[in-house]
This record gives C-alpha cells, structure tokens and sequence, in this order.
C-alpha cells in the first residue's frame, strides 16, 4: 500500500508493535525490551534492542582512586538491567499493551500520527531503581529517544549514562558537528568547534584498553556503514544514519566494542577483531580527572551523582 | 693503574682518570668545517661492536681487553644502544621500588653501618656485564694531537681499556665521561675495550621512574685536540636592569703544549650575521675577555629565542688556525624579585611545562636527532614552554635545540633514590641516600658539577635542579650551594625538601610540590608564602586523563607568585615488539617481558603516546597553555 505523507503505518504484532512509513520500518518488541528493529531503506541498524548503559571501561585514573571497586554494581547494571515494564501510547493516548487477544481486534490498515512507546528499565543495582527510554515516532520516521533516569540516593556515582545501541557490522566512519577530538567534560575546552569526519572507528590506544572516544557536546552524527548481514543484500552502496540533537546537544562515543569487551583486554590486540558499531549516546558523562592516577577523584563538578535524576534525548533521522 | 672491581661497591669511586666536565662547546679545524657542521677533529666511534653479555661478574671474559684476546665468538652489538634491547639481559620497567626488589636484599652502603658492602655489586648474580670491543683506524687528522674519548651515556658503571692498558671508570650514565687516550693511542689500528655494569652503588642513585637498561647508549666519540685547545668556555651574557643594555663576559680555560704562544680572537654577531664586537687575547691556562657593553640587546624569550652568535679562533704564534668555535646564546635576565615572584626579563614566569624522558619505542632512550627535533616541534605547536629534563641531563643537541626553539629548561642532575625513602606510597628514610651521608657526598656534587659545567651557557636553562625525589638532607644541601656558588644568574629547584622542612631556606629557591591539589595551592599562597610555587609534575596524564588542566591554569590568575608547572609527562614509555600471535607490531609496558617486580602501564603517562602520536588530550594543553603565554 501507498503510505501517506502525515500517518505511520502500524502492526499490531503478537509480540511486537510494528511502525512503517515511506523507507522506514521499525518494530518495538515487547519481549525484547526495546526498539528490535531500526530498518531504514532496507538496512538494518541494530543489532539487539537498544539499553541503558552505566558502564564505562575503567580508566587508569578510575582504577588509581578505586572508582570502579566503589561504583561496580554498576557493571552488573550495565549488563543485567531487565526491561520490566512496555507502555504504548498512540497519538499521544495510552493504550492497553495490545497483545493477543487485544490486538485481534486489529486490521492491518491502522494508521497514527505518532507512534509511542516507553520502556523501563530496572537496574540490578541495591536499591534498585528505572531508566525509562522512551521512543516517539513522527510519520516522516524521526524517532526522538528521551531517556529519563530515576535518581537514588543511596546508589553510588554512576561511570556515564547512556543508551547503547549495538549495530550489526563495523561503521566505515562518521561524520559530526561538534568539538574536535576525544573530548571529556573536564577536558573540552581545547575542543574546537566544527564538523569533523572521523574514518572507521579508531579505539583511542592508551597502553592499556580502556574508555574513549567520547565527544561531548555534539549537534548531530552521521554514521555511515556499507555492509549488512543480510544474505539477500548484494548493495555495496553505503548506507547511513544520522542522529540529530532534540532538547540540547549530545554527547556520544562510537566505537567497535562495549565498555565491557575493552574492560577485559589489558591490550589493544587482545580485543575481539571489530565487528559490530556500538554507539553510546550519554546523557551524562564523568570527567576523566588528571590531578594524579593513584588517588584523587574527578573534580566534583564532573561526577556523576546518582541521587539525582538525569533526562536526555535525541532524535534518529532516517536519510532518504 | 689496576683496575679494581671493588669500585662498583663503593660509593666514593665514581670518576677514575676521568677528564673534569666542561662546556659542550663544538670545535672545528677551520671555518669550512664549520660551515659544513662535521670536525675532522670528532671521530665517531657509532656503529657495529663486538660484544659479549655475562650474566655475572664472575662469568665476564676476564682477560678481553688484552690485545692478544681471540674475540672471534663475540657477538656483535649496535653502538649506541641498550643492551638489553639488543637481546641480551631481560627488559625491566619499575618505578620506585629498586630493580632487585624481593630477590637481593640491599641496603646502601653507610646507611645501616658505617663500612661498605663488599660484594654488594662486584660479586652480586644479577649484576650483569657487558664486554665491548671496537678496533678502529685511527684518524690521520688525529695523528699528532691529544686524543680524547668521550662517552657521552654509559649505563651505569665502565671500565676503559685501550690496546691492553687500563684508562679508567665512570658513572653517572647521563653525563659526558671523557678519558685521555694520549699515551696510548696509536696511529693505524687501536683496540678499545670497555666493560659495563649494569648495577654499581649508582644504582641507589639512578632509581628513576624508567625502563631499566645498560650499556653504552649515547654516541662514542673520538677528539682530537689541536696544539692549543679551549677545554671550557664560560660565557656570561647580562642584562642591565633597564632591560635595554648589556653585557658578554667571556672566560676560557685552554691546554696544549703551543699554549704560550696561541692567540685567541673573539668575534660576536647578531643574527644576521653583522659583526658586533671583536677581540683578540692570549692564550694562557685560563683567559678572561675583557668585557663588551651592548648598549642595545635583543631579549631572548621564547616567543623571539634571539640568538647571538660567538666565535671563537685559535691561532698558534704563525698565525696558523688551530681551532674555531662556535657558540649561540642569547640575553636573558631571571630574577628572583623581593615580591617572592619569577621574573624573566622583567616578565612574570609562567611554566606552561612539560617533564620529559627521552624515549623512542624502537630503541628507548637511545634517540636521534631526528626524535629531538619533532619534540620540540611539537612543544612549540601546542604551547608548551619549558621542559623539566626528567631526571637526568638529557643528549647535548637537546639544549642547543631549546636555546634556538625558546624552550625554557629545568635542567635536573641525575639523581633519583626514591626507592631508599619512599615504600608503598609511605615516607620511611631510615636508609636514605645521599640524605646528610658524608660518604654519598662527593658523588651527588660531582653529579651537580657535571651538569653545571657542561651545560652552563644554555640560554634556554632557567633552573637547575638538584634531582627528583631522593628525600633531602645536607648532601642536597651542599648540591644547592654549590649551584649558587657556580651560577648567580640561574635559580635553584628541588621538590624533595618538603620532606624536610628545616632545610627550605638552603634548599631550592622555589617552592616546589608534585600532584598537590589545587586547593590546597591556594592554601600555601595565602599563608604568608616564603617563595614562589612551581608544580615540577602535575596533571598526571596516564591514560585517558588530564581532566580538570582548568583549575591550576585559574591559579595562575589568581597569584603571583604561582608560576606554572610541568606535567606528567611527554611520551609514553612503551616499546615495540611483534605480537606473535596476529604478527602485528604493538606496543608493550611493565610487566610484558615478564618481568618482576614490575609497575605495569604506569610507564604510560605521555602527552604522546610511545610511537609519538599525540593523546587527544594534547588539544587541551595547546588550549590552555595558550591563555598565558
């Protein structure tokens, strides 16, 4: 069918919410947690559904002053965190999760202006507390992504918070506006603002692996990849996906490995051969500190409390 | 003389028939030679050497350097070069601990006795030896002339031989070790021999925070002195307290037999080669110039390094040259003023600094020219200031080159004992070295005047500094006021007397921390401060960090009398080697050659990483360093 130029297609799945519209084809898996599916002009983005991450690799300062000891639940959080909770909201009304048998109801022909769907996250952490990332789909495909932390006091600071999302094959590179290099909240000023395209996916390669790449400050991304794992897909053509600011400016590391694969090598050529793209777009962002690597923190304006709440959002644009 | 293997455990023989440390002054047979930058009076001695590694004293090839010894089954080894980069001896990389730590119990000699160890190194399993042989033809320019062998790095004790006959022994690996070869040198071929130890008692004064290496790994070169020949230059370019006006003094010290007799000229240029100034002297032991007024002199600054140019001619009684030496410096004036601030020319000192260690992946710390000047370039195109030559002098070029770029210099002594004082992160120096021990004395200070001598007409030197982290008691003490005594012009800098604060008012004319918080900075500067602050290792940039550069840049703002500091550090100190599993070339740290007790990636500290590439966090410093300059 023709779809319209001001209405998503919606698929009311037995597991998944599907929203289409002209090159755009998303599913929202409720047993999955997330956005299982970000496929744009026949490609697909994600590799697995899209979670909050808590975790950074620990850097040499972070293990000089004990921050990672102090902050570990966090990398339990990081990868165990459950989605306990999927609400759907459609033109902006909260609707019942259509499951079986709510969603015989259905025809195949529903239409909305927006599509919107919510996930919480629990994180494993004691006490617990929830990580809501919530999607709003607009017909012309943009997905606006607000993350919305809940703070806990009696949790201990956070490494970053974020939204990871993994995709399937290795970036060929991105493009961003943004601050020049590697930049972190403490060390952003010698960025230079400007549109900087970076080829591949470089790991920063301090002696022993550890968290880089962030770029602070950031007004949109263009990643772009030229291989998929689809076996039907000959297209060499590459293909990208461009991520712009809502609310205020990002902050995003785009690597080949999760925080958790660079924790464990002690160097560069212990890490997996880069297969995948694993872009984290953080809300908040620890400093990276300097004042000495066997004891002092990160100056205080540049933690990351957990006590208090953290919002943050973007928008992913599908390129025509 | 005999040599005597006993010398490498005692501390009170460091220097045996060695020539006193002079200026590094440059010489050349005529002005042609001078243009083309290569002395038929320098015969390099670099290159291919025969060489043979014993793991121990006892097993060294007793006899190799007698002329009759068949070295046919010696390996050969490249000249300069660390031994164990070569192949032979395990690669070590540890910081404060001693090398030996948990294997050899040492203590230095004179600390929990009053006598020597014997046997503490001469006779110790894990002293490696390295025999070196080098044959070599003699140059026909040097037939004639006194012969002069220089080391300029041996690490960290040699014994010379030259066709059979004992010349001498020196320690301190990074200062220039000359011994005379006249009475033994021969036209046509000449055998060297020079064994080295890795370990002698320097050891306790050679602790620095490095990969651990031996053998001979500067440039070897052979002199030839002219009939008469400047043996040391001191120059003496001043300020006027009108900063417009000034002064060059000139003292020369000369030997050779034609002495009497040679005449000397002067001649002083601008930059562009105009002639300022000239004067001719007799030769004599010691010459002192008459002293020439610049009614108006180009500041030398580092955002406009001025340079003057000095040459010097030696003429024997025909009128024939002898030698022709060429010196740049320029007019600075530092001071330290009654308001407890720094001033260079009148300007408040700000140290947007840097500490370097010499460091290439492929050779460590045997670098080239080539190394030299891409540092400085890289200093220049990121703000960076002055350089803390951690913790040792550094090669010669490195001052010339600082001198012409505008890079102010701290140039520190070879002295670190951290591993006498500091244990586990806690203070305990019941076994310090020097400390007030008579019997480490004579060693440091001639450490001090070896750094002193040689590189006293550097322009680019602001400070000397009297070592890194060895604790301080009265052998430091004697060090700084031996600096005061030789050099009214420069200022003295140690870190280690804030362990010992009864000697702040003879120690250091600054007030030196390392790592200290910025709060607490502050806290001294309001506190009715008793000299200028300066941070000789700060923002400790190992790994993805030197976060929070801001908060010590805003001090500088604040007070006076913070002048700035030099972080942690330049380059990585990290080594290449082909991963044999992916066959790839990568980079290896502490630990990776399974050596132990190691301290791991704590050699990775570096603005650069170890291949020089820059850190991300290079944009910062060019930054920040770029607000005050």
């Amino acid at each position: 069918m023709a779809y319209t130029n001001n209405q998503l297609k919606l698929v009311y799945g037995d597991g998944s919410l599907g929203v289409q519209g002209h090159g755009f084809r998303y599913l929202f898996s409720y047993e999955r947690g997330g956005l299982e599916s970000l496929n744009i002009n026949g490609k697909e983005w994600l590799y697995r559904v899209p979670q909050p991450t808590f975790w950074r690799a620990t850097t040499d300062n972070d293990r000089g002053n004990g921050f990672s000891r102090k902050s570990a639940q966090w990398l339990a959080a990081d990868q165990f965190s459950a989605c306990t909770k999927v609400t759907v909201k459609i033109d902006g009304q909260v609707i019942e999760l259509p499951i079986a048998p709510l969603n015989n109801r259905y025809t195949g022909a529903e239409t909305a202006a927006t599509a919107e769907i919510d996930f919480e996250f629990t994180t494993n952490t004691l006490p617990t507390t929830t990580v809501h990332v919530n999607y709003l789909v607009s017909p012309n495909g943009a997905i606006k992504i607000a993350v919305h932390y809940l703070g806990q006091a009696d949790l201990p600071e956070l490494p970053v918070l974020g939204l990871r999302l993994v995709m399937p094959t290795s970036a060929t590179g991105f493009t961003y506006q943004g601050l020049s290099g590697e930049t972190y909240p403490d060390r952003m000023a010698g960025g230079i603002p400007g549109t900087y395209h970076i080829k591949g996916l470089p790991v920063t390669p301090y002696l022993v692996p550890q968290d880089c790449g962030m770029h602070m400050q950031t007004q949109w991304l263009k990643i772009t990849r030229a291989s998929t794992q689809n076996n039907a897909d000959n297209d060499p053509v590459p293909f990208s996906l461009t991520i712009q600011a809502a609310s205020q400016a990002f902050n995003f590391s785009c690597l080949p490995y999760t925080a958790e694969e660079l924790e464990n090598a002690t160097h560069h050529e212990e890490l997996p051969l880069p297969r995948r793209t694993v872009l984290c777009i953080a809300g908040a962002v620890r400093g990276v500190g300097g004042i000495d690597s066997w004891g002092a923190d990160v100056e205080s304006d540049y933690q990351i409390s957990a006590a208090q709440n953290i919002d943050f959002d973007f928008t992913i644009v599908p390129e025509r | 003389m005999i040599p005597d293997l006993k010398w490498l455990d005692d501390p009170e023989v460091f220097r045996v028939n060695q020539r006193p440390a002079h200026s590094d002054h440059y010489f050349y047979k005529n002005s042609a030679e001078l243009a083309t930058g290569q002395s038929s009076y320098v015969q390099s001695l670099n290159g291919p050497w025969q060489f043979r590694y014993s793991a121990t004293p006892q097993e060294r090839p007793l006899d190799f350097y007698r002329e009759d010894f068949d070295a046919r089954d010696f390996d050969m080894i490249k000249v300069p070069g660390h031994i164990e980069l070569a192949g032979y001896g395990q690669i070590q990389y540890i910081n404060t601990l001693y090398p030996w730590e948990g294997k050899t119990f040492r203590r230095a000699p004179y600390t929990l006795s009053d006598q020597l160890t014997p046997g503490i190194f001469s006779a110790a399993a894990d002293n490696s030896v390295g025999s070196y042989l080098k044959e070599f033809d003699l140059s026909p320019e040097f037939i004639g002339k006194r012969t002069i062998i220089q080391f300029q790095g041996v690490e960290e004790a040699c014994y010379v031989w030259l066709n059979g006959h004992f010349i001498g022994y020196a320690e301190d690996s990074f200062t220039p070790s000359e011994f005379d070869l006249t009475p033994y040198i021969r036209s046509g071929r000449n055998r060297l021999a020079v064994r080295v130890y890795k370990y002698s008692t320097a050891a306790f004064i050679e602790d620095q925070d490095m990969f651990r290496f031996s053998g001979i790994f500067r440039d070897v070169n052979l002199l030839a002195l002219p009939a008469v020949h400047v043996d040391d230059l001191k120059m003496t370019p001043s300020v006027d307290p009108d900063f417009k006006s000034g002064r060059f003094e000139l003292q020369l010290k000369l030997s050779g037999a034609a002495l009497p007799t040679a005449q000397l000229k002067l001649a002083l240029f601008d930059q562009n080669n105009q002639l300022l100034a000239q004067q001719t002297q007799t030769a004599a032991e010691k010459v002192t110039f008459e002293p020439i007024d610049f009614p108006k002199v180009t500041l030398w600054q580092p955002e406009d390094p001025y340079l003057y140019h000095l040459q010097l001619e030696v003429r024997d009684q025909t009128g024939q040259l002898l030698e022709v030496i060429p010196y740049d410096f320029g007019f600075r004036r530092v001071e330290l003023r009654a308001d407890k601030v720094i001033y260079v020319n009148d300007q408040r000192l700000i140290i947007n600094g840097v500490n370097r260690h010499e460091w290439s992946a492929e050779t460590g710390r045997a670098i080239t020219l080539a190394e030299m000047k891409a540092d400085i370039a890289t200093m220049k195109a990121n703000n960076i200031n002055a350089d803390r030559t951690c913790h040792y002098p550094d090669q010669i070029p490195w001052y010339y080159l600082c001198d012409q770029a505008g890079i102010y210099l701290m140039a520190e002594t070879n002295l670190e004992s951290h591993g006498s004082w500091q244990k586990m992160g806690a203070i305990e120096p019941s076994v310090n070295v020097p400390g007030s021990n008579p019997h480490w004395l004579a060693v440091v200070l001639d450490r001090a005047r070896s750094n002193y001598e040689t590189f006293k007409n550097h322009t680019a030197i602001i400070f000397w500094s009297l070592g890194n982290e060895s604790f301080a008691g009265e052998d430091i003490a004697a060090m700084n006021q031996f600096f005061k005594d030789s050099d009214p012009t420069r200022l003295t800098h140690y870190e280690g007397v804030v362990h010992a604060p009864e000697l702040k008012a003879r120690i250091s004319d600054v007030e030196s921390r390392m790592y200290e918080r910025p709060a607490n900075i502050a806290a001294y500067l309001e506190d009715e401060p008793a000299k200028p602050f300066i941070l000789c290792e700060y923002m400790h940039d190992m790994g993805n960090s030197l976060g929070g550069l801001k908060s010590y840049i805003d001090l500088l703002d604040r007070y006076d009398m913070y002048q700035g500091g030099f972080i942690w550090d330049f380059i990585d100190q990290a080594l290449f080697v082909v991963d044999p599993l992916t066959q790839q070339k990568v980079l290896r740290y502490g630990g990776d050659f399974d050596e132990r007790h190691a301290d791991y990636e704590f050699s990775g500290d570096g603005l650069l990483f170890a291949d020089r590439q820059p850190k991300p966090a290079l944009q910062e410093v060019k930054y920040y360093y770029g607000l005050h300059k």
